[in-house]
């Protein structure tokens, strides 16, 4: 690994809570890693977990969920679905040897604009430790 | 189980008015092979059998089944399809009840207890195959093989299949008829390979499937053969979006399991169907048995086994585990 490396991390943010929450962080000057690359989706229900799969495959180093807290959906219950799910992944995942610390989850609202930060740090300082994914990236061949 | 007590029931059925076929195992055209019988009349339920031979899972043909638009002017058939069933077969049966696949009062299930069923690998490695057929029965505490005249004893333990030691479930969870009288369920096992998984470290993980992964010739035997992949418009056949690329390297074979395994999580019912067909000897089925566990330890599911019960990825409670989430 070299030393001036950067994690490429893809967050997949709800635009109720996380991706107002992220904005929030934006707007009060919070200053956080600019590792980050945020997709908005609508609930993170809406996540699938092959985008998961698919974004370590096409080059990110980390992924980074973030929803409502439970209860707090805009739609009743996305989250909920969410958590279900992603944590399966979380398990099946690490048991294929992908390292835990590339797939986080979090909830942050639309008001926790510093949380946003500890949290995008926490991705980021994994991903780093974690090192480049060489894992199963999709590989470009030159002929 | 009395085989003419199976073949008087089986000619029962079909005789019927409302009742398609019925789908059962027959003997096979050489050495240990058993086959499909898709019985519609008392000819075909005379050779019906069932040995520790009929591994294979036969619910799969319940969504198998090409349904053709109906011309104008003529009627659906939607008379009944019969089956016979093993323990495990039938939590396939509950699971497509579950999920809508079939209608209870389309299917007949004919459950037929199993004491346990063979490794046809296994046999065929330690009792080379024969051109003539050969018969295998329960033997007591065993089993006993008949080939080329001869009969044979063997130990249980020698030829048992894994998903067998493993299972919990060996009289049907659901059945309309049932054939021959329950077996006494037995201890299931450790699950060694699993276990011998989860003992590597990261590295160690990541290099056991990559080596498994790259045998793969994504012949997809494993998705057709699986009687809970039934849908119609599969991801892994779609162009747009290309969730899986065509190409058979470890990166997309990496991500066909995972897809694979995912949509099989809080489904899959261990008739380990995917690692007997698979033609590389990929053990699939430590990918789905992983993910059963998890499901039912953290999540206290367990597929199969309700009817009634809620899909488990399209339900959620209040309180299901998040000490992942940051």
């Amino acid at each position: 690994m070299s030393a001036d490396y950067e994690p490429n991390i893809v967050a997949f943010l709800c635009n109720w809570c996380s991706y107002a929450g992220a904005d929030l962080a934006g707007t009060s000057r919070v200053h956080y890693p600019a590792n980050i690359q945020v997709i908005r989706v609508m609930c993170s229900g809406r996540v699938n977990p092959l985008y998961v799969m698919n974004a370590l495959q096409q080059g990110a180093d980390g992924v980074l969920v973030s929803g409502c807290h439970p209860g707090d959906c805009h739609y009743m219950e996305g989250n909920f679905y969410a958590r279900r799910r992603l944590g399966m992944l979380k398990d099946l995942m690490e048991f294929i040897g992908v390292d835990p610390r590339r797939f986080h989850m979090s909830w942050v609202s639309a008001s926790e604009g510093h949380k946003w930060k500890e949290v995008v740090e926490k991705t980021v300082e994994d991903a780093r430790e974690a090192g480049p994914f060489e894992g199963f990236r999709r590989r470009q061949i030159d002929w | 189980m009395d085989l003419e007590q199976l073949r008087k029931t089986a000619a029962e059925i079909v005789d019927r008015d409302d009742v398609k076929y019925l789908i059962g195992w027959k003997q096979g055209s050489f050495g240990y092979r058993v086959a499909p019988s898709f019985v519609e009349d008392a000819a075909g339920a005379a050779e019906l059998i069932f040995s520790p031979l009929c591994t294979a899972n036969l619910a799969t043909y319940l969504t198998l089944v090409e349904k053709l638009p109906v011309p104008r002017g003529q009627e659906a058939d939607d008379r009944k399809v019969a089956l016979m069933v093993k323990g495990c077969d039938s939590r396939a049966v509950v699971q497509l009840l579950v999920e809508k696949g079939i209608h209870r009062d389309q299917v007949i299930v004919v459950g037929c207890p199993c004491p346990g069923m063979v490794d046809p690998a296994l046999l065929a490695e330690n009792y080379p195959e024969t051109e003539e057929p050969a018969e295998l029965k329960w033997n007591g505490d065993g089993f006993l093989l008949i080939r080329g005249g001869e009969e044979i004893k063997v130990a249980r333990d020698e030829l048992l299949a894994e998903k067998c030691r493993l299972c919990r479930y060996p009289n049907p969870v659901i059945s309309d008829i049932s054939l021959g009288e329950a077996v006494e369920p037995w201890e299931p096992v450790e699950d060694s390979g699993v276990i011998e998984i989860e003992g590597k470290d990261i590295d160690g993980r990541s290099d056991y499937w990559e080596e498994q992964f790259a045998k793969c010739v994504r012949c997809y035997s494993c998705r057709n053969v699986c009687p809970l992949c039934y849908c119609q418009d599969c991801i892994l056949d779609r162009l747009n979006p290309t969730w899986v690329n065509r190409a058979v390297n470890f990166s997309e074979n990496t991500a066909f399991h995972i897809a694979r395994a995912f949509h099989l999580a809080g489904r899959c019912i261990e008739c380990g169907e995917c690692e007997r067909v698979c033609p590389a000897n990929i053990p699939l089925g430590r990918l789905n048995r992983k993910l059963a566990r998890e499901v039912r330890d953290k999540y206290g599911f367990e597929p199969g086994v309700d009817p009634e019960a809620e899909p488990f990825q399209a339900s959620f409670k209040p309180d299901d585990p998040e000490d992942f989430i940051l």
